[in-house]
């Protein structure tokens, strides 16, 4: 009797447990089950389930400069940026590494405290800084913010990397008369290429999605994709938007699973 | 031997990073604390107008509400996701991993824009009650609170699920198998083992939250109505619409402050949990 009790209870706890489990998978990809058949349904209202199948919406995004003219102004931005954040924050990554010094925790946390600081904020403090310099509406206005941004997830992917990989190499190679920028480039960086690669998706990904500051610094001559999507979401609520976001769900669906497979290995090799 | 680097290289090595920090990080940040203090002069007007506005203190009021609620309802769903994550085989998990990280990396003006789509008076939701209820139920999702709240879960979930999920593996199992032999019942286990030994997670997870959800900007302006308007969509609206930058300003500092403090808690909890260990 109290055994029967006992399993039934359990099979409730399982039930809720796993209901709500379910309800959670669903809540998150409800988003995107939505958004991606309604971008093949084409014409001129949005409706779920479409009734058609076209591509009528992403043609219109390929043929209207006004859209796919920010999609290529993200992708300047989003390349440049991950190649500032790899140049500045690879050789930065290494000195915290290799090196004890005063002050060494405090400039980390000082690297990673971007990522804390409410993007709003940030926003605000580059737009009264590029106004007075006069570079609010210039690329190079949105590139260096967005290195800022993502600075802190370069640093973390590559730290990790070079947790695991063992310096007496280096030391090794030191000894045999290798520079240090000899050994960095052919002793370090091929241990570490996998958490260069994750770090560099994250930077592009990151940039290229970023509205917040973005929305603040850019005018009409620098607009990326997502301070365009963000006023037609505001102002028109235009179909096309379906197809922006199918087209961006992919790439970050991309990215996600590259990240994904390269990181296991990483930790494979530990 | 360890290998370290000589000082000079150390310096040429974090220059870049303190440039970059200082130019584009630091400075801006400064000015923000500059200009919230002085407008062709010395001035505290901005933080007396934060301290006497109505207006201000209900959006504080409403920031803070919308916070909790939506730390909230996040707590929930991603415990539940973590449990369920926590009890498969990694190889099993994987799969299900993606469907918690995808939405991480999704924009949030997609997730908002679709939420427009799924919460609108036309919307999926709405429709589904029609056709279940043969037109009699209707539920206002949008430009309110509940169309705030639903989009900010969706948001803070992964942010949650991962530092939950994190203590659950890290639970001895055999305190659960323990307990099942001496006769506890699955809510009992839960309450008295699995939940408080995963506090330390849940902790972290609702301080995370909790401070994005204090600087969220896209997701209150975009499925909020003017009454849900949040300390961001403030300083937003100062800057651009009455161009009063001092104020906007003392708003951003005051929001700095809040998330400044919720960090350092973060920082410390942290910190007690290494000692413990």
């Amino acid at each position: 009797m109290n055994a029967r009790r006992r399993v039934d209870s359990r099979m409730w706890w399982l039930l809720v447990r796993t209901i709500l489990a379910w309800i959670g998978y669903l809540f998150l990809l409800l988003p995107s089950l939505v958004i991606i058949p309604i971008s093949f349904g084409g014409g001129k209202e949005l409706t779920f389930p479409p009734t058609s199948f076209s591509l009528d919406l992403f043609r219109q995004f390929f043929n209207d400069p006004g859209w796919w003219g920010t999609a290529v102004q993200s992708t300047i931005v989003a390349v440049l940026t991950t190649l500032i954040a790899l140049l500045v924050g690879l050789p930065a990554t290494y000195a915290f590494a290799r090196a004890k010094f005063r002050g060494s925790k405090l400039l980390e946390l000082l690297a990673m405290s971007p990522m804390l600081v409410p993007v709003i904020v940030l926003g605000l403090g580059m737009y009264i800084h590029l106004a007075a310099l006069q570079m609010v509406n210039t690329t190079f206005g949105v590139v260096m913010a967005h290195s800022v941004i993502v600075i802190p997830f370069m640093i973390v992917s590559v730290t990790s990397g070079l947790r695991h990989i063992d310096p007496s190499l280096e030391t090794v190679a030191l000894l045999m008369g290798a520079s240090r920028f000899r050994i960095y480039m052919e002793v370090v960086l091929p241990q570490i290429r996998t958490s260069v690669i994750v770090g560099a998706l994250f930077a592009f990904l990151i940039s290229f999605d970023e509205i917040v500051v973005a929305y603040f610094i850019t005018g009409p001559e620098s607009t990326t994709l997502p301070v365009k999507m963000y006023s037609a979401i505001r102002w028109e609520i235009s179909p096309v938007l379906a197809a922006v976001s199918t087209l961006l769900t992919i790439l970050s669906l991309v990215v996600c699973l590259a990240i994904m497979a390269l990181q296991p290995q990483e930790s494979q090799s530990t | 031997m360890m290998h370290t680097l000589n000082t000079r290289t150390v310096v040429v090595l974090l220059t870049p990073l303190l440039v970059l920090l200082l130019a584009f990080f630091l400075w801006p940040l400064g000015l923000v604390g500059w200009t919230s203090i002085y407008d062709n002069g010395l001035t505290f007007s901005g933080y007396e107008r934060v301290a006497s506005s109505t207006l201000i203190h209900r959006v504080m009021g409403n920031t803070l509400e919308v916070s909790v609620l939506a730390t909230i309802t996040s707590l929930v769903l991603g415990y539940a996701i973590a449990m369920h994550l926590a009890r498969m085989s990694p190889r099993r998990r994987g799969p299900y991993l993606v469907m918690v990280m995808l939405p991480f990396w999704t924009s949030i003006l997609v997730k908002s824009f679709a939420f427009t789509i799924v919460l609108g008076n036309a919307g999926v939701v709405n429709q589904f009650l029609d056709w279940l209820s043969g037109g009699a139920w209707h539920v206002e999702m949008m430009f309110n609170r509940v169309g705030v709240i639903v989009g900010m879960t969706n948001y803070l979930l992964p942010f949650m699920v991962l530092p939950i999920l994190a203590s659950l593996q890290n639970q001895n199992r055999n305190l659960h198998f323990a307990a099942e032999i001496m006769g506890a019942g699955p809510v009992r286990i839960f309450t008295k083992i699995t939940l408080p030994l995963s506090l330390p997670g849940v902790f972290a997870g609702c301080l995370m939250c909790l401070t994005l959800s204090l600087g969220m900007y896209i997701t209150p302006a975009l499925l909020g109505g003017r009454q849900d308007m949040m300390l961001a969509n403030l300083i937003d609206f100062y800057t651009r619409q009455t161009l009063d930058w001092t104020l906007a300003s003392a708003i951003a500092i005051v929001l700095l402050v809040f998330s400044g403090l919720l960090i350092l808690m973060m920082l410390r909890a942290q910190n007690n949990q290494e000692a413990v260990r």
